[in-house]
């Protein structure tokens, strides 16, 4: 239980931090917007193809933002040495790492949230009815891209070319997890039910998430301390 | 003795190299629906298996870094994991131009490629983290996690793509036919694979070398400034 | 089929550049390591040698 309390102790610090700055979710919310309006450029959004890609466009969308938010996960931490202090903290790697995971996964699902009905008006898409399965698939493929992108901005964090080299990295990592959490989008969005052969793709997500979070708190210690 | 065996190895590989292309031109026939192009999968598929043997290879060389805290282990995972992405480069070049000559295209979305392009980009980031990364020991740390992370993945991917791409059939494309290729035509293809094995070993331990020697010299040139 | 030969030749040629470039790649930055490691390590002997402030 202490493990938990201090767990969520670090997650309440990111995410009052963030409360009070607001300035994580309000420019990974301006990017997706921004985002939003460059691939209206792209594809014509009033054509019935967007029915087939909605799934695509919206995941996109949520990994291109996301990683501002995972960006400054453990890149806010670097003033005034406070990742030191953390690292040099009763706090271990591994609840350190499950704290900033569950604070950055609040707010990614937040920019999800908030994108979504966004979406759906600028490209004419009707939310489907099965809005709870739409939503599962939101927790799980998000889930994804917190853990592997938590870890990774603790990888990065020291590195010159910060912002560069996550994206780099993740992307290509983070691609099953997108894969399952596209296909289903769009299966949903397109108001289908999602049939035996979807299926499969909630099975990569959960299995995705499973794996990818016991590697990760498992080798955090590693990454953070040495 | 590290010289020797490049020397040897070197020279084994090189001679194996040659024979197979002989034996590849003279000895098997054209087959039948490619014609002469299909020579190409003698270096496509033993490059292949030469760099995810390669990956595989590179990820217990960093779990060694982890466990022994010996920079050795680091310079013989960077070695391998950039021998490794060369042969992956050549399997993706030669691939592309056997499927142009096939398929009358450059590039296709399949399961084997895309999953393959994946891991190809996956290591290259692991050599822009290496590169990004002054500190030895914590660039030995860094990129041990990052090629556990990516070979654990490169399965998770392939099969993922895979069960994405039979979802939506793409172009016909079965690389290896039916049930392989007849007992005459496949000997190279092991042949070469052997060579090129070696071939890999070889550049492996020059580079493992090469890595070991850069760390010598960076520790020998912060002592000198510390005078 | 003579369209094959050169798509074959060019694959050849395409594989064998790649390794190719990169022995020779390895090669020059064996010779620029060793260089380095010999001009770094007479600048240790004159620095050692220098007598002490």
């Amino acid at each position: 239980m202490k493990f938990l309390r201090q767990v969520f102790a670090i997650t309440a610090k990111d995410l009052r931090s963030e409360v009070r700055s607001k300035d994580t979710v309000n420019a990974s919310l301006s990017f997706a917007l921004v985002i939003l309006l460059l691939f209206s450029f792209a594809f014509d959004p009033s054509s019935d193809q967007i029915r087939e890609i909605a799934g695509g466009l919206l995941w996109l969308v949520f990994a291109f933002a996301g990683t501002l938010i995972l960006n400054r996960s453990f890149a806010r931490e670097l003033v005034n040495d406070c990742l030191d202090a953390l690292i040099a903290s009763p706090v271990s790697g591994a609840q350190l790492y499950l704290g900033k995971c569950i604070a950055n996964y609040a707010l990614l699902l937040i920019v999800e949230t908030v994108c979504l009905p966004v979406f759906a008006v600028f490209y004419n898409v009707r939310l489907p009815r099965s809005l709870v399965l739409l939503f599962v698939v939101m927790l799980l493929g998000t889930w994804g891209i917190t853990v592997i992108g938590t870890l990774f901005s603790a990888m990065t964090v020291n590195l010159r070319l910060r912002e560069l080299m996550l994206p780099t990295l993740i992307y290509p990592m983070l691609i099953p997890a997108l894969m399952g959490a596209i296909q289903l989008s769009t299966v949903l969005i397109a108001g289908d039910p999602v049939g035996a052969d979807n299926e499969i793709w909630f099975r990569v997500l959960v299995a995705f998430d499973l794996i990818f979070t016991i590697l990760a708190v498992g080798l955090v210690e590693i990454v953070l301390v040495g | 003795m590290r010289l020797k065996i490049i020397l040897i190895l070197s020279v084994l590989s090189g001679a194996l190299l040659a024979w197979n292309l002989h034996s590849m031109f003279m000895d098997v026939p054209d087959e039948l629906n490619q014609g002469a192009v299909f020579r190409i999968i003698y270096f496509h598929v033993p490059a292949a298996m030469t760099s995810f043997t390669g990956f595989y290879l590179g990820m217990f060389a960093g779990i060694g870094y982890l466990v022994k805290k010996d920079l050795r282990f680091d310079s013989i995972a960077a070695a391998i994991n950039e021998v490794s992405l060369a042969f992956a480069t050549v399997t993706l070049i030669t691939g592309s131009i056997w499927g142009r000559m096939i398929w009358g295209i450059w590039w296709a979305w399949d399961p084997r490629i895309t999953s393959y392009f994946v891991c190809w980009l996956i290591y290259t980031g692991y050599l822009m983290l290496r590169r990004a990364i002054d500190e030895p020991t914590t660039r030995a740390r860094l990129s041990a996690v990052l090629s556990i992370f990516g070979a654990v993945d490169i399965l998770i991917v392939w099969k993922s793509i895979e069960w994405w791409r039979t979802q939506h059939p793409g172009p016909v494309l079965e690389i290896r036919g039916g049930g392989g290729m007849a007992p005459g035509m496949e000997a190279p293809l092991w042949w070469n694979a052997l060579a090129l094995v070696m071939l890999a070993t070889v550049l492996v331990l020059i580079r493992s070398r090469q890595q070991s020697m850069q760390r010598e010299i960076d520790s020998l040139r912060r002592y000198a400034h510390a005078f | 089929m003579t369209s094959n030969y050169t798509f074959m030749f060019y694959g050849f040629l395409a594989a064998w550049m790649v390794v190719i470039i990169y022995v020779i790649w390895i090669a020059l930055r064996e010779r620029k390591l060793r260089d380095e490691l010999d001009r770094v390590k007479r600048m240790v002997e004159e620095r050692e040698s220098e007598p002490r402030k």
